[in-house]
């Protein structure tokens, strides 16, 4: 290790301090080694110790001398100095180790309404598909059997039977269409209201409080 | 075989160097290594903190073309400077006392 080599380390050892106590510290070393002659640039190194050690040193100095109160107010602004140094880096830690557990929490939010999205969405497909599809079938049906009863005038008995069967099913399917048409006036306007007030709930509730909250500052 | 330093009696040690005249951090070092084992990184400490209780001022001198920070001490460091030979005086005369006999009383 050479004095540009050791003085790196030092700096780096000292990065926790305030620039200003940093610069006084290193300025202390620089000169030291100017004092001391080039052709002694390994013995002072020797002597000195690792630039760790030396640095632990300053540092447990500084920390000493910031936490004694000083009679002449001198305490109160080496403490804020101290404060100051500090709290952007507790800060910054607390962000880096908050984004492990934030991301994940994140990623499960978005999960799970996507997921109640997607249980909401298919409800509502199937009881649209059975509104819809089985009064269609029905009707279908009659119209069909009907159909095929026309065929078979060949055979009386049978040609009667397929169309009363068939005028039959047809008329069950008028009937369960006017029932889902009868059951949709029915249940669609209140679902639509019940959904509206499910989503506006949180707004709802976040308004309220801000409002009991302003309430309370009076 | 040697004793360990008290930080207050290095304290007073460093006041005294400097008080004999003004002086910079290698020849302190080098001053107060010819009567004590002390490791050449103790001293900045010292100096910086003694600057900050203002028993010590700095300043810049041209030197070999480059500025050299020198110490002097302040009327606050020589107050501080006589306490501590009052102390060391005291501390003395105890130990003396049990070591070698003398009326300590």
């Amino acid at each position: 290790m050479n004095r540009t080599e050791y003085m790196a380390a030092l700096r780096r050892a000292l990065s926790v301090l305030p620039e200003e106590e940093r610069a006084s510290a290193l300025r202390y070393y620089e000169e030291y080694f100017d004092d001391a002659e080039p052709e002694n640039e390994q013995k002072v190194i020797a002597d000195l110790g690792t630039p760790e050690t030396v640095a632990a040193q300053i540092l447990a100095d500084y920390r000493e001398v910031t936490a004694v109160p000083q009679p002449d107010g001198t305490a109160a602004s080496k403490a804020n100095r101290r404060r100051r140094g500090i709290n952007p880096w507790l800060l910054l830690v607390l962000v880096l180790l908050a984004i492990p557990v934030g991301i994940p929490l994140i990623g499960v939010l978005i999960g799970v309404i996507a997921t109640l999205f997607g249980v909401l969405l298919s409800v509502v497909l199937v009881v649209l598909a059975f509104v819809v599809v089985v009064p269609l079938c029905l009707l279908a049906a009659g119209v069909i059997l009907c159909g095929i009863s026309f065929v078979l005038w060949g055979m009386p008995a049978s040609a009667v039977m397929t169309l009363g069967c068939g005028l039959a099913l047809f008329a069950l399917g008028v009937l369960v269409s006017l029932l889902m048409i009868k059951l949709c006036t029915l249940f669609v306007p209140p679902l639509f209201r019940g959904l509206v007030a499910l989503l506006r709930w949180p707004v709802n509730k976040w308004r309220g409080r801000t409002r009991k909250n302003g309430g309370e500052a009076k | 075989m040697s004793y360990p330093i008290a930080s207050s009696l290095l304290d007073g040690i460093v006041l005294a160097v400097v008080e004999r005249e003004s002086t910079y951090g290698y020849r302190i070092t080098q001053d107060v290594q010819k009567v004590l084992e002390i490791s050449e990184s103790t001293l900045y400490p010292v100096l910086r903190r003694l600057q900050k209780d203002g028993c010590l001022t700095t300043y810049d001198e041209a030197y070999a073309g480059r500025n050299r920070r020198y110490y002097k001490i302040t009327e606050h460091g020589r107050a501080q400077l006589r306490q501590h030979r009052i102390d060391w005086q005291n501390y003395r005369n105890g130990i003396d006392a049990i070591f070698f006999g003398g009326d300590s009383q």
